[in-house]
């Protein structure tokens, strides 16, 4: 075991490189160069030039990936050319934001799917079942933007504004300055909308799932057996079946992942949230070549590293699957 | 290399060796069966049948239909101009005038939500059959020859497939940067279609892997027959169920991803209309003026609907294992 995990954390480095070189040599053929902008509308060809010999944008690209790399390697994720902030110490400030907004976004969809899936797979072709199989329609056909829209009307100003509709409250300890204000309510509030419109989903992609695979494990003889031997329902359901049908559920889990992101870039720009989402955006749009590989780093880590995760939470579902 | 005509040749090739075809023998009374009955229903045929039966696909059909038709008719059905703004009436509350109000350049959104449905359709058909057209034959060259193809091709399709879609949707929409009218559209169907090769390349190269073992493959190696005939006419029909219906799904998703890029305002650029767009750019006045963000995002929450209620219909009518 300790050497399958050893193995495939070692496996992350070559997938991780390769990710973000192929976004630094798609980046560097946009059109467009960053160098324009810091110099604004009134440059000179020769000024723009020096800047890029500045930054070191005459070199071949491969040679500014190594230059890249050697500086990562060393701890120094490198400076935005825009702001001439360091891309770590942004990234690091909005990190917080965007974990607790898919955390709480997953919470929000496990909660939902779960208790769904299984009232929907016990009383099959019930009323009960045929309202979770429609919602699910529903949840997987409505894009995230529109949910949050959705529960921007209902809450924010249906109801007499009582959730914010945009901007953000740190939570106590993740405050990136001194003016900023920080609570655990004032988060909550803000964080509480954009969580439900990412969440609802993914709970609704879930519960098609595990419903599914439901259906199928209650049939199988482990679950007849343990219904003749006078086990009551909830041990049944929680035990035997629910453990084994996770199963698929978590490997699209672990696919839904990409889309979380594509959700997180979505919801934080329509939420006005100062997450990883709009950095990344943000970054991409205006061809800031360091902060975009800043993102394209954390995101490839994010997903290769969600990628083992999957892998392993089978061995906890299911002691059958063994990694040697 | 590729002879079809050989190939057909072998193949009406007169069966000889035992076999009779079974209709001309003279109609004899007294055995077990009618030796005229009709043929058997062949699969697509019972897929058919059975899709007519189901509800989810007929409602998912039905809706399919009429936003096709709203989208071939938008010029006819649309009661003003979709781009034509009109300052003296901007932000307009719903009227007969404007069944759905105006924006905020006094343009009508219910001509601009008939208008939009053109976008969405076209990009989520059009992307999706690009990538279909790619990822096929790769899928099936990869899976058929395996070794070093298989190893190349599926080398690239995971390089894809390791980006988070957005990710990689987002930067291609960058570097195609994004503009009005039908280019702005085509870059938009490039972008996902790149994004979705991988998908069809990886199911049918599961596919092809199981089929090209079959009995009948070998028999056509045997006959001779040359490989593309097998893989288009022998492999590629014994794996269409999932194909279609993965296409049709993937037209729900992929109208999502369109309306996503617009809603970042990486889609099709304006004047031309889009629903994600018309959808951002709205929410700006979703204070005073709340339905103008509400019927952009209901039509595409209708149209993939429509989609994924026929898609889903059509899987459990074309494969019910998949069910």
């Amino acid at each position: 075991m300790r050497t399958y995990i050893l193995r495939r954390l070692i496996e992350i480095v070559p997938t991780v490189l390769m990710i973000t070189f192929v976004v630094f040599v798609m980046m560097r053929s946009v059109p467009g160069d960053p160098v324009v902008s810091v110099l604004g509308d009134a440059y000179t060809e020769e000024d723009a030039i020096k800047a890029r010999e500045e930054y070191g944008l005459n070199k071949p690209i491969v040679v500014q990936y190594g230059i890249w790399l050697g500086k990562l390697v060393r701890g120094d994720w490198g400076a935005s050319i825009l702001t001439g902030r360091p891309v770590l110490q942004d990234v690091l400030i909005r990190l917080p934001v965007t974990l607790e907004l898919i955390v709480l976004s997953m919470a929000v969809a496990l909660a939902i799917a779960i208790p769904a899936a299984i009232i929907g797979a016990l009383r099959q072709n019930t009323w009960a079942d045929y309202t979770a199989t429609s919602a699910a329609m529903v949840g997987v056909s409505i894009p995230e933007f529109f949910i949050g829209v959705l529960l921007l009307l209902i809450f924010s100003i249906g109801l007499g504004g009582l959730l914010p509709s945009s901007g953000w409250v740190y939570l106590p300890g993740t405050c990136p300055s001194m003016v900023c204000g920080s609570s655990l309510w004032g988060n909550l509030q803000h964080v509480l909308l954009p969580a439900i419109a990412l969440g609802v989903g993914r709970a609704a992609i879930l519960t098609r799932l595990l419903r599914a695979s439901m259906l199928e494990v209650i049939r199988t003889e482990y679950v007849t057996t343990a219904r003749a031997k006078g086990l009551s329902e909830r041990p049944i359901v929680f035990k035997h079946a629910l453990k084994n049908a996770l199963i698929p559920t978590v490997t699209v889990m672990g696919l839904q992942v990409g889309f979380l992101i594509g959700g997180a870039i979505v919801v934080e720009t329509l939420f006005a949230m100062p997450g990883l989402g709009t950095f990344g955006i943000d970054a991409i749009i205006a061809r800031d070549y360091q902060q975009v590989q800043g993102f394209a780093l954390l995101t490839a880590l994010a997903f290769v590293v969600m990628n083992l995760v999957v892998d392993l939470t089978y061995t906890f579902l299911d002691p059958r699957i063994r990694y040697t | 290399m590729t002879d079809p005509a050989k190939a057909r040749a072998a193949k009406s090739r007169p069966i000889t060796g035992g076999s009779v075809n079974e209709a001309d023998l003279p109609v004899t009374t007294g055995v077990a069966w009618d030796a005229r009955a009709k043929p058997a229903e062949s699969p697509l045929a019972q897929g058919l049948r059975r899709l007519r039966k189901s509800t989810t696909a007929v409602v998912g059909a039905v809706i399919v239909a009429v936003l096709v038709v709203v989208a071939l008719f938008a010029d006819v059905l649309a009661p003003l101009s979709p781009i034509a703004s009109n300052q003296a009436r901007t932000f307009a509350s719903p009227s007969w005038e404007h069944p759905l109000g105006t924006d905020q350049l006094g343009r009508d959104m219910l001509s601009r939500v008939i208008h939009g449905s053109r976008i969405s359709l076209l990009v989520g058909v059009s992307s999706v059959l690009l990538a279909l057209f790619v990822g096929v034959p790769f899928g099936m060259m990869a899976g058929f020859y395996g070794g070093r193809v298989d190893a190349l091709i599926m080398r690239v399709m995971d390089l894809i497939l390791a980006f988070p879609i957005y990710l990689l949707a987002i930067i291609l929409m960058v570097i195609f940067t994004p503009t009005a009218g039908l280019i702005g559209t085509m870059k938009v169907t490039g972008a996902i279609a790149i994004v979705r090769i991988p998908i069809y390349a990886r199911l049918v190269r599961g596919s092809v892997l199981s089929i090209k073992e079959k009995e009948y493959v070998e028999a056509c190696r045997a006959l001779g027959v040359r490989d593309p005939w097998i893989l288009f006419r022998h492999v590629l029909p014994n794996c269409l169920a999932p194909i279609i219906v993965t296409t049709t799904l993937g037209i729900a998703t992929s109208i999502i991803v369109e309306a996503t890029l617009s809603f970042l305002g990486l889609g099709t650029q304006p004047p031309t209309p889009s629903w994600g767009w018309d959808l951002k750019a709205n929410v700006a006045f979703i204070q005073a003026n709340a339905w103008l963000s509400l019927f952009p995002g209901l039509a595409i929450f209708v149209t993939v609907l429509g989609f994924n209620l026929f898609g889903d219909g059509l899987r459990d009518a074309l494969d019910p294992r998949l069910k």
